[in-house]
């Protein structure tokens, strides 16, 4: 089986399930299909999908980041306590500081983790303990400030016609999309999820892997908090607490397994949009938050049970047969 | 192989002894955190503090038993926090104040922590979901069920003798709420070291595999872990319901992260099959206290965070270098 057909294999079932919510809200709710809407979807589920990326990488090597949270808070702080505010000096400290705050979050795991040998489930727990308090230190309460424009400017279009947000979510997913089918890199995290063993005994460098994904999950979530301090024109501490569990179920629900070494970013966009149209459906239709909590749970269990019992992966061998008899 | 022998229970005994210098360390770190709470506040030691203290930490220990079995089998329950809040709304409700209702409310209850923990452990057994995010999903419906069900505005008061185990002293010394706790924990403990489900428990979470071949119903072994979860977590509810009275919807919200450091603290490793209870009473108690100290000494919440994040870090590279070097 080609590479192709493997993420083919991988993609099909949460493409086709968000293709059928969609269809679904497009029916029973007309206002659902404006392009009003659309953007403004677009707009809420990019820093989901920056997460989302940022989970994946480390779940591909078989680990787990639940510091996402802190250093999308810390990066979201920072962006909004920056000096000189409203001048340009402002903007360019806005679009450099914050990614680096959170590779320096991330570069930090990676060392505890690899140098430690210690479980990443409990050295990013407590980590995001930590940093969650230095961003309550650097801003006890939600507030700040982020120069004038560039919350427009974020949710504007290009040449009046291309959502920013839209273009930010793809440019990510295609540049992740190459680092990780492209590159020796990329290469690598597979090795190391897939078998550690035999990752190093083929010669991978596994620590300096693993601290590049979580550096690089540190600094997405560096991206994320800079963009939602754009977007929201302030910072809060706790802005990240719900990107934590949600960037594993977008991650999870994209095709990635927990487990390691299979999936990959491709179905995030997909797996970020069925996670956040339930929400959008059910607010259109207005239905109570009540139910919105149960019915993302029924939906999570419903779409990772479709997944990991191997009935996607028989929906995309049919998928394939037919393609097969198509060619023979 | 390494992992096998220290399965059966008299390999569990000596691997408790050579594990004995950890719970002279967890012991010493609470006694140091006393004294160190005397010097800065006096009264810190005082009777009826420890009594307060022992009883913040019964509610936390309470939740860290299920937490410590699923750990054990290898999961972990990330729908704690939600299923407490569902227990302390529910029993409220249930009980309207009156012990006419005590009865069929604790059943009730009960049953219901059974049968949403038994909901994770069916998702993690028969659907192979990954026990973190099965158990995120069950959360999530559990609070959805729980704000339905209540209005989002909770209703009802613990009934009158509910309320005398929240707050009651037995003897006008212990408080009641603390029996509770040790004699839950003198069940757990007994549960885990002398009974067939303990050593099968231990077994399904160093090895599935070895344990699934050796005949093992490995399935059920971690189903029955996942719905003792699920009532330790209603149960601890209860109890919060009995303390305060009436219901309050964000109660569990801390307790999902607490209950795992709690037992991470009290050396229950994270891959499953080692460790036990004992330690997570010493992490209960050591979370409680450090959380007590820091507000005598007028620590802001940021300096209370980096400082359990802290310990936390501590604690592991200790286990983590005895591991290594033994």
């Amino acid at each position: 089986m080609t590479e192709k057909q493997k993420n083919l294999r991988l993609f099909v079932p949460v493409y086709a399930i968000f293709f059928v919510i969609y269809l679904v809200a497009c029916i029973i709710e007309p206002t659902f299909f404006t392009w009003e809407n659309n953007v403004n979807l677009f707009t809420r589920i990019t820093p989901l999908i920056i997460v989302g990326i940022a989970q994946t990488l480390v779940i591909l090597t078989g680990g787990i980041d639940l510091s996402l949270g802190a250093s999308i808070g810390l990066a979201n702080v920072i962006a909004a306590s920056l000096p000189f505010v409203n001048s340009p000096a402002n903007i360019a400290l806005w679009l450099l500081v914050p990614p680096l705050v959170g590779l320096g979050v991330g570069l930090v795991n990676g060392l505890i983790i690899t140098r430690g040998g210690f479980p990443p489930l409990i050295v990013t727990l407590a980590a995001g303990a930590i940093w969650k308090g230095v961003s309550l230190f650097v801003l006890p309460e939600p507030g700040g400030e982020v120069s004038r424009g560039v919350a427009g400017a974020l949710t504007g279009t290009l040449f009046n016609f291309v959502p920013v947000p839209l273009v930010i979510l793809l440019v990510v997913v295609f540049l992740f999309q190459i680092v990780l089918r492209r590159t020796q890199f990329g290469r690598s995290v597979y090795a190391v999820g897939g078998n550690e063993t035999i990752a190093i005994e083929s010669g991978i460098a596994v620590d300096r892997v693993k601290i590049g994904v979580y550096a690089l999950s540190g600094m997405l979530g560096g991206v994320a908090g800079m963009f939602l301090s754009g977007w929201m024109n302030s910072g809060d501490p706790l802005v990240g607490e719900p990107y934590i569990l949600n960037s594993i179920a977008v991650a999870v629900i994209g095709g990635t397994s927990l487990s390691g070494g299979t999936g990959g970013v491709v179905g995030i966009i997909g797996g970020a949009y069925i996670f956040h149209l339930l929400n959008n459906i059910l607010n259109l239709l207005a239905v109570s938050t009540f139910y919105q909590y149960v019915a993302k749970g029924l939906i999570l269990i419903a779409a990772l049970a479709v997944t990991s019992t191997g009935a996607g992966i028989r929906l995309g061998s049919i998928f394939r047969k037919r393609r097969e008899a198509e060619s023979g | 192989m390494e992992k096998a022998k220290t399965l059966a229970p008299r390999h569990e005994l000596a691997d408790m002894l050579s594990r004995n210098a950890i719970f002279f360390l967890l012991f010493l770190l609470v006694v140091a955190m006393f004294v160190l709470g005397e010097i800065v506040a006096h009264g810190f030691l005082s009777l009826s503090h420890i009594g307060a203290i022992l009883r913040t930490a019964s509610f936390l220990g309470i939740v860290a038993i299920g937490q410590t079995l699923v750990v054990l089998s290898g999961g972990i329950d990330l729908s704690v926090g939600p299923i407490i809040t569902m227990g302390n709304v529910f029993i409220c409700m249930f009980m309207n104040g009156l012990d006419a209702n005590n009865v069929w409310s604790l059943s009730a209850i009960i049953l219901l922590g059974l049968a949403f923990g038994s909901i994770n452990g069916l998702g993690v057994t028969y659907l192979r979901i990954s026990p973190l995010v099965m158990t995120l999903a069950v959360g999530s419906l559990v609070t959805g069920l729980t704000l339905i069900f209540s209005q989002g505005a909770p209703k009802g008061l613990a009934s009158p003798l509910l309320r005398e185990i929240g707050v009651g002293n037995l003897f006008n010394l212990i408080p009641a709420i603390v029996v509770t706790w040790a004699v839950l924990s003198a069940l757990v403990i007994a549960l885990l070291g002398r009974s067939v489900y303990g050593r099968k428990l231990y077994y399904a979470g160093a090895n599935l595999k070895a344990a699934a071949l050796s005949g093992i119903r490995v399935r059920l072994v971690k189903i029955i872990a996942y719905a003792l979860g699920g009532a330790c977590a209603v149960l601890s509810g209860t109890l919060m319901a009995g303390y305060t009275r009436d219901a309050f919807l964000g109660i569990g919200n801390e307790y999902t992260m607490w209950s795992i450091a709690a037992v991470v603290i009290g050396g229950t490793s994270l891959t499953g099959g080692k460790g036990g209870y004992v330690g997570t009473i010493a992490g209960a108690i050591i979370l409680v206290l450090l959380e007590s100290l820091l507000t005598v000494m007028n620590m802001p919440e940021a300096g209370r965070r980096i400082a359990n994040g802290l310990i936390i870090l501590i604690m592991i590279s200790i286990y983590f270098r005895k591991r290594n070097r033994g």
